[in-house]
């Protein structure tokens, strides 16, 4: 049977390319990236070392039309290989001095930033307007009736508060970054 | 031609360009990606993510239309607002042409 490896990693939802180097590296140390599974397991099996570039696409449509959007990908010489929460993960042999990307121009790479924005970004900040700050509210609420039970759930959601907030603003530092990048 | 198509299209990108200017005869993605290739002596390399959302987004904004599905690649054709901002496009690379050529460039 082929060796395995389990890691667990996080990535943020705007790290996709720290996240391809990641797995181009496991690859080139002989692992090569078998599938993912909640929140971030990566599962390896062992192969010959090689240098094998590594993309993550974020695109709804292509998931919903996933024959003709992987057929595009596989006629250009990538090998796709599944969706994870919303993304699309792809790898191709690198060949030298090559150092293709599934994007070639900062329009589209913007594109695919707006496409994260309103697929991940967008309900995180609704549930957080819509849920988890009535919830805080009402636990305050709460604990100034029945003190030391609640005081427990306080904490906890304030937990997920200050993880939302962190989530969505460093997806505006970086897409702030971006924008100043292009120049517009 | 509205003001969206306007900010979207006009300066538009390579891309954007090479795709219109393909799908005046109906093409798939890795059709223009060849084109391209043999267009620009393999300069140009137009690659599939970009392709897929310019194809999609450009579907989407009627610049170009979905004919028929083959060997599961979909094939499109430029639509006439595509001619339209094709034309525009043209006429700004025909001035920066003549612009250059006359400052002895």
């Amino acid at each position: 049977m082929n060796q395995t490896k389990l890691k667990l990693k996080f990535f943020d939802v705007m790290d996709y390319d720290k996240e391809a180097l990641y797995l181009s590296e496991m690859h080139q140390r002989g692992w090569k990236l078998d599938h993912i599974t909640f929140p971030c397991f990566y599962h390896f099996v062992a192969c010959d070392p090689d240098h094998i570039r590594y993309q993550l696409d974020y695109n709804k449509d292509g998931i919903e039309n996933k024959a003709e959007y992987t057929q595009m990908f596989k006629d250009c010489g990538w090998e796709y290989l599944f969706d994870f929460v919303g993304y699309s993960y792809f790898r191709k042999p690198e060949e030298a001095s090559d150092m293709e990307e599934i994007f070639c121009d900062d329009d589209s790479r913007m594109d695919m930033i707006k496409r994260i924005f309103r697929g991940r970004i967008l309900p995180m900040i609704l549930l957080f307007f819509l849920a988890l700050i009535p919830v805080m509210w009402v636990g305050i609420h709460e604990a100034i009736v029945n003190q030391e039970s609640c005081i427990a759930l306080l904490v906890e959601f304030g937990i997920i508060d200050i993880l939302y907030v962190s989530i969505i603003g460093r997806f505006i530092v970086k897409y702030l970054d971006f924008k100043r990048k292009l120049g517009r | 031609m509205d003001a969206h198509i306007r900010k979207v299209y006009v300066p538009m990108t390579e891309t954007g360009f090479y795709i219109l200017l393909c799908l005046q005869e109906a093409n798939h993605g890795y059709g223009i990606v060849q084109k391209v290739k043999e267009l620009t002596d393999g300069e140009i390399n137009l690659t599939p993510g970009t392709m897929y959302g310019s194809l999609s987004k450009m579907e989407k904004d009627g610049l170009i239309s979905f004919l028929q599905e083959r060997d599961k690649r979909k094939i499109y054709q430029i639509t006439e607002l595509g001619k339209e901002v094709l034309t525009v496009e043209c006429k700004r690379i025909d001035r920066l042409y003549k612009n250059r050529k006359e400052l002895g460039i």
